[in-house]
């Protein structure tokens, strides 16, 4: 297959400006541009719905809302109160990886999501804020969340490094699961595309059904992941809370 | 695979950093606000109207209770007037009842009387004629002789027959 029919075509960044900030290339790309599509979707949306501010509220104020209720429910049955805080940043984090999501299943669109590097910067920022937060409620006694009580004390040396190890892989494990997820669906779907065309006659149409359905699929994944993520990123505060 | 060129790196984590920052600060400070603000209206405004139907109901109650007690009493008042008149007019039925009967006993008495006089009256006009019959015939007769005092003692033994 040559090179520029590859199904991980679609994941190439193409810069639309060649903008250079000292030694450091800032060009706007393709990325970039879903990004901003994403951002000005989610603003748009949830200014222009509720603009009306009604008691009794219209179809798309009633969504917005929804979506609302749906993080805030999640932050208070995971973190509980102390949450309240951290809401509008999970609420950004939700939308931003979903409707990201959503923008990458329009098709020739660029899905930013299936690049590691912005998920590990997203999950980077959690970890990062979750850790300083640890710290600042608990100080130094934050070190005995990697200290299980009620273990035999001989398994603590094989446990602590456990622990320790599944905390600094918290941030991999939060983009690669995301990263992976918008990579291999993307992927799926180019391949099952690639089908359609090199079968011949009419036999195209059985690549072409599984590519509806993948793609019902896809949307279905790419609901749960930003779920999954914005619920790992409400359990990692909690974590900051309560220690074990 | 382009996710592990290095060469966009720089562009994507700037692009990043400017969206999410821009979506995280307009999110926190208009939109969220606005939904909270609509829901808590909305919460207020639902919570004011139960208050206010359990108010209401409350005082609905309260009339329901008032007109119930008013009724009963006006029940009470108009068995209470019922009663109070028919003993009043009972007793004036029967006050006038006495009344006629007095004079009814009254009226029966002077018939009474009035035909005892007229009886003994003609029983002694009776006794008299049968006197001077009797007399009369003796002296027609005339074989005996009769005093008046025997004659009058005969005719006043009749007297009993008469009556």
């Amino acid at each position: 297959m040559a090179a520029k029919d590859s199904p991980l075509k679609q994941f190439e960044i193409v810069p639309f400006s060649n903008t250079e900030v000292g030694s450091y290339d800032i060009s706007f790309t393709n990325s970039s541009l879903s990004m901003v599509i994403t951002v000005a979707v989610i603003t748009l949306f949830l200014t222009l719905t509720v603009n009306p501010r009604s008691i009794i509220p219209s179809r798309m104020q009633l969504i917005s809302e929804l979506m609302y209720n749906f993080i805030a429910q999640l932050l208070s049955d995971t973190v509980g109160d102390n949450g309240k805080k951290y809401f509008p940043f999970v609420f950004s984090l939700f939308m931003f990886v979903l409707i990201g999501n959503m923008v990458g299943m329009v098709p020739y669109q660029f899905t930013f999501t299936s690049h590691i590097i912005v998920t590990f910067a997203l999950a980077a920022v959690v970890f990062i804020g979750v850790t300083i937060l640890g710290f600042v409620n608990h100080g130094i006694k934050f070190f005995t969340f990697f200290y299980i009580p009620g273990v035999p004390f001989y398994m603590h040396p094989l446990l602590i490094p456990i622990e320790v190890i599944s905390y600094l892989s918290r941030p991999i494990s939060l983009s690669v699961r995301l990263f992976a997820n918008m990579l291999a669906g993307h992927t799926l779907l180019k391949v099952f595309a690639g089908f359609v065309v090199a079968m011949p006659f009419f036999s195209g149409a059985l690549p072409l059904a599984f590519i509806v359905a993948l793609t019902g699929l896809e949307i279905l994944i790419a609901f749960l992941q930003a779920y999954v993520f914005a619920i790992l990123t409400c359990l990692y505060i909690n974590d900051a809370y309560h220690l074990h | 695979m382009p996710q592990l060129n290095p060469e966009f790196f720089v562009s994507q984590l700037f692009w990043l950093v400017v969206t999410f920052s821009f979506l995280f600060v307009f999110l926190w400070r208009v939109s969220l606000p606005r939904i909270g603000n609509v829901l808590e209206k909305r919460e207020r405004k639902i919570s004011e109207d139960l208050t206010s139907a359990k108010e209401l109901q409350v005082e609905a109650s309260k009339i329901q209770e008032t007109i119930e007690s008013q009724l009963k009493q006006a029940r009470a008042d108009a068995s209470e007037l019922i009663k109070s008149s028919s003993i009043s007019l009972q007793d004036k039925a029967q006050a006038e009842l006495n009344k006629l009967d007095k004079e009814l006993e009254a009226k029966i008495d002077d018939s009474a009387k009035a035909i005892e006089k007229s009886k003994s009256e003609s029983v002694s006009q009776i006794q008299e004629q049968i006197y001077e019959i009797t007399k009369l015939t003796i002296s027609k007769v005339g074989t005996f002789n009769v005093s008046d005092d025997e004659i009058k003692k005969a005719v006043s033994s009749t007297e009993r027959s008469i009556n």
